[in-house]
């Protein structure tokens, strides 16, 4: 029989649910519809409805230019997240590695770091040993700050793997650059995904290592975000971030229309 | 020499000693089981076959190659392993057609005409396009199975094949693996912990324990005549009962101070621990003080419980605190507690005794 909860616990859960979901939900319900305002500054409840100001976010050629520079550098970013994270968390849990647990804190470790320190830190070694702030650095800052993702993912998507899919793929006559192809990446396929899926996530939307390092006439999109709301709160802004998160949740649904949500994330 | 020989092999992770000195020697053609509880080695000395361990000591020699360094993928052996290990991301046609696509040898035409041919062995073939995960636990064996055989492997190397199977399944399987062995004479190891299994499959049984080779011998002769105590144990359906030789050799006492007279009987081992090994088969169960016939010896005992199995009784009978296990008629039913008799030609005594 299924125990019953007595109606004060219900209510109180009820609330707390309630509460959490607000939190979650209600600051995008917030942005989304005062994108759709017809009045000239970011206000809430939004005044009228209009689609002015996504027309003037696509006429708009700092917006266009900012939201190219960050779908290249996410790509970038995305691109060699992966290729380091899932080589490292191959070798981790796959390879008996010697030392593999204090190699899974470090490439863990961005995660707990502070990201500001991080950009700190960053600035002065590009500065001391480099050109200083430019595109180059936020990728490399992007990337660091991305590989865990893939890392855990691809760590835990083989730790659930058959291990012995590899060993019998040794019977059968593959070497190790075979059983790489064959066996390995097909199974760590869905934790590579996820990862960079994180990763580009995580870099389209990351502001404090680019604003630490950008450098003059570069600019990503929540830079430009981040600027236009210092200075001139204008309904734009919303627009832009309706707009990623339209994205965004395309993303998801092609993920989980594809791969299935909970493979990728499981 | 043998086919395979297996030489003082011997393992251990860290502390514990998987494998203790065991020396094997594997004709070709033969149908071997390495029987034994879990942790008494068998995986460990079949993976080191396959070459996925490397012994500590000892070597692996297969037709006079010592292949004991020699790397997993280079060894031209298969093996069958307990989850099927199937790639879930190829079909089954690809799967069972990878050894060969490994190997490089043929076409590719010719090594899907060659997986095509496995697969119809295990009578797949309709099957050959679905993904693994699409079939069932027995067909996914099967698959396995004619991944393991398409390469023509000069020894086929099995682990657990059974265990993972219902009972209807277990029984087809083991007509396959017998019908494949006959057909086509491949030299086969398989490790198992069920006895059933291994004397209904194999030619020839090891049982190990401890990482040792406890008992090797044919699968009747292991079953008829265990030899240890341990073995007879294992092996199953049998009744020990621990006894002390006379002097003269012409009989043995129990510990209840019974005497048995032992003519006719096997002649007693050497060795330790002896104890008195009756199949339940081999053992009538009469009226305390009956006559139990011409040549038959008896013993004393007392009934513990009895289940009706239809046809006749099972009967738990108590001899000198030992517990034995005996079928006997319908009529007379013996209830707990009635003092009986224990009937048997001494012809069909066993001993067994730590060596």
């Amino acid at each position: 029989m299924v125990r019953r909860f007595p109606p004060s616990a219900l209510f109180g859960g009820g609330a707390v649910l309630l509460v959490i979901l607000t939190f979650m939900l209600l600051p995008l319900a917030v942005v989304i519809m005062s994108s759709f305002t017809a009045s000239q500054f970011l206000v809430f409840p939004p005044q009228g409805f209009s689609l002015r100001w996504y027309g003037e976010v696509v006429a708009s050629t700092a917006y266009l230019e900012a939201a190219w520079v960050s779908l290249v550098l996410a790509t970038a970013v995305t691109i060699a997240s992966v290729a380091i994270g899932t080589t490292a968390a191959i070798a981790i849990q796959r390879r008996k590695l010697p030392f593999a647990a204090a190699f899974s804190g470090l490439f863990l470790s961005p995660l707990v770091l502070p990201t500001l320190i991080f950009g700190i830190g960053l600035l002065i070694v590009f500065s001391v040993y480099g050109d200083g702030p430019s595109l180059a650095a936020i990728w490399v800052g992007h990337v660091v700050i991305t590989v865990p993702y893939v890392v855990r993912t691809v760590m835990a998507v083989l730790a659930d793997a058959d291990p012995f899919v590899e060993e019998a793929a040794r019977t059968m006559g593959a070497g190790r650059l075979a059983r790489l192809w064959f066996v390995v990446l097909p199974q760590a396929r869905s934790g590579i995904i996820a990862g960079g899926f994180f990763a580009f996530n995580v870099s389209f939307d990351e502001a404090v290592i680019a604003l630490f390092l950008r450098a003059p006439g570069v600019e990503t999109l929540p830079m430009r975000i981040y600027g236009q709301l210092e200075f001139s709160p204008s309904p734009e802004v919303a627009a832009v971030s309706t707009l990623m998160i339209v994205m965004t949740v395309i993303v998801i649904v092609l993920i989980e229309r594809f791969l299935g949500l909970a493979r990728v994330s499981g | 020499m043998g086919f395979l020989d297996l030489k003082n092999l011997t393992k251990r992770f860290g502390d514990f000693t998987a494998l203790d000195d065991v020396t094997l020697e594997i004709e070709r053609g033969t149908f071997v089981a390495l029987l034994g509880p879990s942790g008494c080695g068998k995986t460990t000395l079949l993976r080191i076959i396959a070459g996925l361990e490397r012994p500590t000591a000892g070597r692996v020699v297969i037709e006079g190659e010592d292949i004991t360094r020699k790397a997993p993928e280079a060894r031209r052996l298969a093996m069958m392993f307990q989850s099927y290990a199937l790639l879930p991301h190829m079909t089954v046609l690809e799967n069972v057609r990878f050894p060969l696509r490994m190997a490089g040898g043929d076409s590719v035409a010719r090594q899907r005409e060659r997986a095509r041919e496995a697969l119809a062995l295990v009578k797949l073939d309709p099957l050959a396009d679905r993904l693994p995960r699409a079939l069932s636990g027995g067909q996914q064996q099967r698959v396995a199975l004619a991944r393991a055989i398409v390469s023509e492997p000069r020894v086929l190397l099995l682990d657990e094949p059974l265990s993972n199977l219902d009972a209807r399944l277990r029984e087809d399987m083991q007509i396959e693996l017998q019908q494949l062995h006959e057909r086509f004479g491949l030299t086969t190891v398989f490790v198992t912990h069920d006895q059933e299994e291994a004397l209904s499959l194999a030619d020839r049984v090891v049982l190990m324990r401890q990482g040792r080779i406890e008992r090797d011998a044919g699968a009747e002769a292991i079953y008829d005549d265990p030899g240890t105590p341990f073995a007879a144990d294992f092996l199953g359906a049998a009744n020990l009962l621990p006894v002390t030789p006379e002097a003269d050799g012409a009989g043995v006492t129990l510990a209840d101070g019974q005497r048995l007279g032992i003519e006719g009987a096997p002649a007693l081992p050497q060795g330790r621990d002896l104890e008195l090994v009756l199949r339940q088969e081999d053992v009538g169960i009469l009226e305390a003080g009956a006559d139990p016939g011409e040549g038959r010896e008896t013993l004393a005992a007392e009934v513990v419980a009895s289940i009706f199995l239809g046809a006749r009784v099972r009967y738990v009978v108590k001899v000198a605190d030992t517990e034995l296990r005996v079928l006997g008629p319908r009529q007379p039913v013996f209830k707990p507690g009635t003092r009986v008799a224990l009937a048997f030609d001494p012809a069909a005594i066993r001993w067994a005794s730590e060596r």
